[in-house]
């Protein structure tokens, strides 16, 4: 079996389960997780050589003490405005590129390609809003033609990216799986010259375009300016994936894209266009990634500049921890959401490495992508009579 | 004759209160075949999960050879000499016979660190002797390469190597050609021969007559009678089964024809691997009228239909619809212009097995404006039709918030059958329409077709079944190689007749086109 075809199995190992075990797994898999990272952090806090110990268990000297690092992670992430607003910039941006691995999944495709769709939606943002300012009127105006067309301009260069894979799949059976991920590298490198070359700013130093006008930034509401975030945009997110939702359960189209996800040779025969709905579901996972790039320049940076964070490989993570499905987004969203934010004070106020918090976002997700295991143990306690799963499937 | 196994009193609640098994006696004899007979969901399959220790009985006693056991695992039932051949097989494709025999049971050698194969293959090339099997030379094959009656002797095998006495086949002919299932017959006599006891689940009659010995008949979870196959009739058989009289023979008036509705002329298809299997295949269906294509599985039929209703390209010719060429039309365009289908894979194509039974009645309708309220999906009007179908075609559960997958295969198939025939269609292509369903929805469905051919549908029919061809079809075309050997009325022909044709064999003296 081909590597793809392995990690297809593997994901496609989440799908059996009926919603109320998905549910289940998800929740044993992050508080598995916690758990077993703070063990990590505990052996690390021995390993580590520091100056004041701060933790001692019968005798041995530990530098970091686990329960400190999960009350700072939790304090950092949702106690003042300013902690709050990042956790929640965060959880926005993830709510965007996990619907771009979450609708292709639907139709049985794997978009890894996210990032390199963020990133060069995020450029045609920058780059498109600078391009008409000159010509936008000023005022409440002003921002509103700015704001749409920035985020127009981000779904359309997105869009055409998350496009151009589905082509490639439907025109010459190139694997999605190869494609998507390769076309991140391409994104970079591609938006990193284009900005060199053509679009610098040339009044500082570094890779980076000019600033866009005042007009066009998404202020924030009720939180802070340095949070770097919207309330109204959070609200906007939302509203996407309820649109997602109602796309998926509602119309014709989403019934169709999940028809081809679970069995495309039935899809067929139900008169199915493969092509189109594999176009339609990559064009629209490309187009959302690029409006979490617009979000990304017009809500927190005011530009495009180099090293983007990797909220597009992040995006998969929550999409697999929602199983998936648009409803479980938000909280998914949210979690890495604190993890991201909590994880930056972590650092600042216990010296633990934010690496260490990586690793518990490592634990999550690998234990979220073995739900065998848990799997086992919820039939168990079934079986026992412990817990009472449903077995309805969707709907 | 001494009991090989006794069933007292088996009675089977699931959660929910279903009651598959109510109270069920049994009793089978050593050495003899004992045919469980009965529609699908009469229980026949859920009894015996209960004897092979899939299912704890909810009441009820099991006695293997006079003792009463309880089998918490199909293990303990193997233990116990019990074996079951499911259906759908249970080998690793991939591996070869022997080790797909060895599989969990294998002698070791070296302190367990090799595998003493040799002694398997002379064990397994021992047993293929001394029961005819025929697959001592192909021991070191994988299983994948091996027809599907060879498969299913693998599994026979396998169930000997693990020392069963008693065999409990589930429907095994439902995978089978006429002429496979024949064979397994003459397994059946070889094992019984030898001692061994043969518990057969069928919902065909004349399978039942032909290999019993005894036949237990179940109906709606209970038992009907236990009568010797000798002395019974098909008749007496169906009634038992069903409840009713069932009328096994097709009444049909001659056929009043219209205009003419599908042409087919000059088509060639390929299939997967780019080999020709439909070559030049000329054919046309009238309005009211049953075109019937006959011909051993494989011989092209599948491609011909695919490439009619849209799911596969053909090379060259040309598909009509009421004389216009609709060969370049998408699949759903098809769909638009009243094309029914069900296709010989139903698990495969023609639902989602995953998907509720409300999902699945929607599959091909899309379209449809009776499913529609402005651009969203009326999902309340999809779940009447769903109501609709498995009330019309009696599916069993009643419940359209049941996925798929969990329904028995007849089952699938009547929701099927329910949901193209229910779309009011001006053209039906029928692939094996019957395959898998008992003798009352096999009436039900034949009375169907024959009823939209009345109001003027053209039906195409494609069947192994050749006796569900020759009572149904008008004309029949005998499809061999991908092509048809001849055109004929059935009336004109015989049976042998159109084994011969069948076979590529032209007999001048049965053309009649």
């Amino acid at each position: 079996m081909s590597v793809s075809g392995r990690l297809k199995r593997l994901f496609g190992s989440l799908v059996g389960l009926s919603t109320g075990e998905r549910v289940l797994v998800s929740l044993a898999a992050v508080a598995f997780a916690i758990g077993a990272g703070m063990v990590v952090i505990l052996g690390a806090g021995y390993a580590a050589s520091c100056e004041s110990p701060v933790l001692f268990i019968l005798g041995v000297e530990f530098c970091y003490n686990p329960t400190e690092v999960l009350f700072v992670l939790v304090e950092g992430a949702f106690v003042g405005n300013f902690e709050l607003g990042r956790t929640l910039r965060w959880t926005t941006l993830f709510l965007f590129t996990g619907l771009s691995f979450a609708i292709p999944y639907k139709a049985g495709l794997f978009n890894i390609g996210a990032q390199g769709q963020f990133v060069l939606g995020s450029l045609g943002t920058a780059v498109g809003v600078l391009w008409i300012a000159g010509v936008a009127p000023g005022g409440t105006a002003g921002a509103v033609v700015l704001v749409s067309a920035g985020l127009a301009f981000g779904a359309v260069v997105g869009g055409f990216y998350g496009f151009l894979p589905g082509y490639l799949k439907v025109r010459f059976g190139m694997n999605e799986v190869v494609t998507t991920l390769l076309f991140n590298f391409i994104a970079t490198a591609v938006a990193f010259v284009l900005v060199d070359q053509y679009f610098v700013d040339e009044s500082i130093s570094g890779t980076q375009t000019r600033a866009v006008p005042e007009v066009a930034r998404l202020d924030p509401q009720l939180f802070p300016d340095s949070a770097d975030f919207s309330l109204l945009v959070l609200l906007f997110a939302l509203l996407v994936v309820a649109g997602v939702f109602w796309l998926l359960r509602r119309t014709i189209t989403g019934y169709e894209i999940r028809a081809m996800g679970r069995q495309p040779k039935a899809a067929v025969f139900g008169g199915v266009d493969e092509r189109f709905t594999t176009l339609f579901s990559m064009t629209t996972a490309g187009a959302i990634a690029g409006i979490g790039g617009a979000v990304y320049v017009l809500m927190v940076v005011g530009r495009w500049q180099t090293g983007p964070p990797p909220v597009g490989f992040d995006g998969i993570a929550v999409s697999i921890l929602a199983s998936n499905n648009p409803v479980g987004l938000f909280p998914s969203g949210l979690l890495f959401g604190v993890l991201q934010s909590g994880g930056q004070e972590v650092q600042v106020q216990t010296g633990v490495p934010s690496e260490l918090v990586g690793v518990l976002r490592g634990l999550i997700i690998l234990l979220v992508a073995t739900p065998e295991l848990f799997r086992l143990m919820g039939k168990r306690l079934q079986r026992h009579g412990i817990i009472d799963v449903g077995t309805d499937g969707e709907n | 004759m001494s009991v090989a196994v006794r069933l007292e009193g088996i009675t089977k609640r699931f959660p929910g209160g279903v009651v598959a098994n109510d109270d069920i006696d049994l009793a089978v004899e050593r050495g003899s075949v004992h045919v469980l007979l009965g529609e699908n969901g009469a229980g026949k399959t859920t009894l015996m999960n209960v004897l092979y220790g899939l299912y704890e009985p909810t009441e009820g006693t099991v006695y293997v050879d006079g003792e009463a056991v309880t089998f918490d695992t199909p293990q303990d039932a193997i233990e116990r000499g019990v074996g079951m051949i499911h259906q759908h097989f249970t080998l690793v494709d991939p591996m070869t016979v022997l080790e797909n025999i060895a599989l969990g049971w294998e002698p070791v050698r070296h302190g367990g660190l090799g595998i003493d194969d040799t002694a398997v293959e002379e064990e397994i090339r021992a047993l293929s002797e001394r029961y005819g099997f025929g697959i001592g030379d192909v021991v070191r094959t994988p299983v994948e390469e091996l027809s599907v009656g060879a498969q299913q002797r693998v599994e026979v095998v396998k169930t000997l190597y693990r020392g069963a006495d008693i065999f409990i086949f589930d429907e095994p002919t439902a995978v089978l050609t006429p002429q496979e299932a024949e064979q397994l017959f003459d397994v059946f006599e070889e094992l019984t021969a030898q001692g061994k006891t043969i518990i057969f689940i069928t919902h065909k009659l004349d399978e039942a007559l032909t290999a019993a010995d005894e036949i237990t008949v179940l109906r709606d979870g209970r038992k009907v009678d236990t009568v010797d196959a000798a002395g019974s009739t098909e008749d007496q058989l169906a009634r038992q089964m069903v409840g009713r009289d069932v009328l096994l023979t097709v009444d049909k008036t001659d056929a009043s024809r219209g205009d003419t509705q599908l042409s087919v002329s000059e088509l060639s298809v390929r299939n997967d691997q780019g080999i020709t299997k439909v070559d030049g295949v000329d054919l046309q269906v009238d309005q009211g009228e049953i075109f019937g294509v006959a011909g051993v599985d494989g011989n092209g039929q599948t491609e011909l239909v695919e490439a009619i209703t849209g799911i596969r390209d053909h090379e060259s010719g040309s598909v009509s619809v009421r004389g216009e060429d609709i060969s370049d039309r998408s699949r759903s365009e098809r769909i638009a212009l009243g094309m029914s289908y069900i296709p010989g894979e139903r698990q495969e194509r023609a639902l989602v097995l995953d998907f509720d039974l409300i999902k699945n009645a929607f599959l091909g309708g899309q379209r449809r404006a009776e499913f529609r309220t402005g651009r969203q999906i009326d999902w309340a009007a999809v779940r009447d039709h769903a109501d609709e179908i498995i009330e019309t075609y009696d599916v069993r559960p009643p419940d359209p918030t049941v996925t798929a997958r969990s329904l028995s295969g007849g089952n699938q198939q009547k929701f099927v059958v329910g949901r193209e025939f229910l779309r009011d269609p001006d053209l039906v292509v029928a692939a094996h329409p019957t395959r898998g369903v008992d003798v009352g929805s096999m009436e039900f469905i034949h009375e169907q077709l024959l009823e939209m051919r009345d109001r003027g549908v053209a039906i195409l029919l494609v069947s192994a079944a050749l006796d569900e061809v020759t009572s149904l079809s008008d004309r029949i075309g005998v499809l061999h190689e991908g092509s048809f050997v001849d055109v004929v009325e059935p009336e004109s022909v015989t049976n042998e007749q159109l084994g011969l044709l069948m076979a590529g064999k032209t007999d001048p003296a049965v053309s009649s086109r």
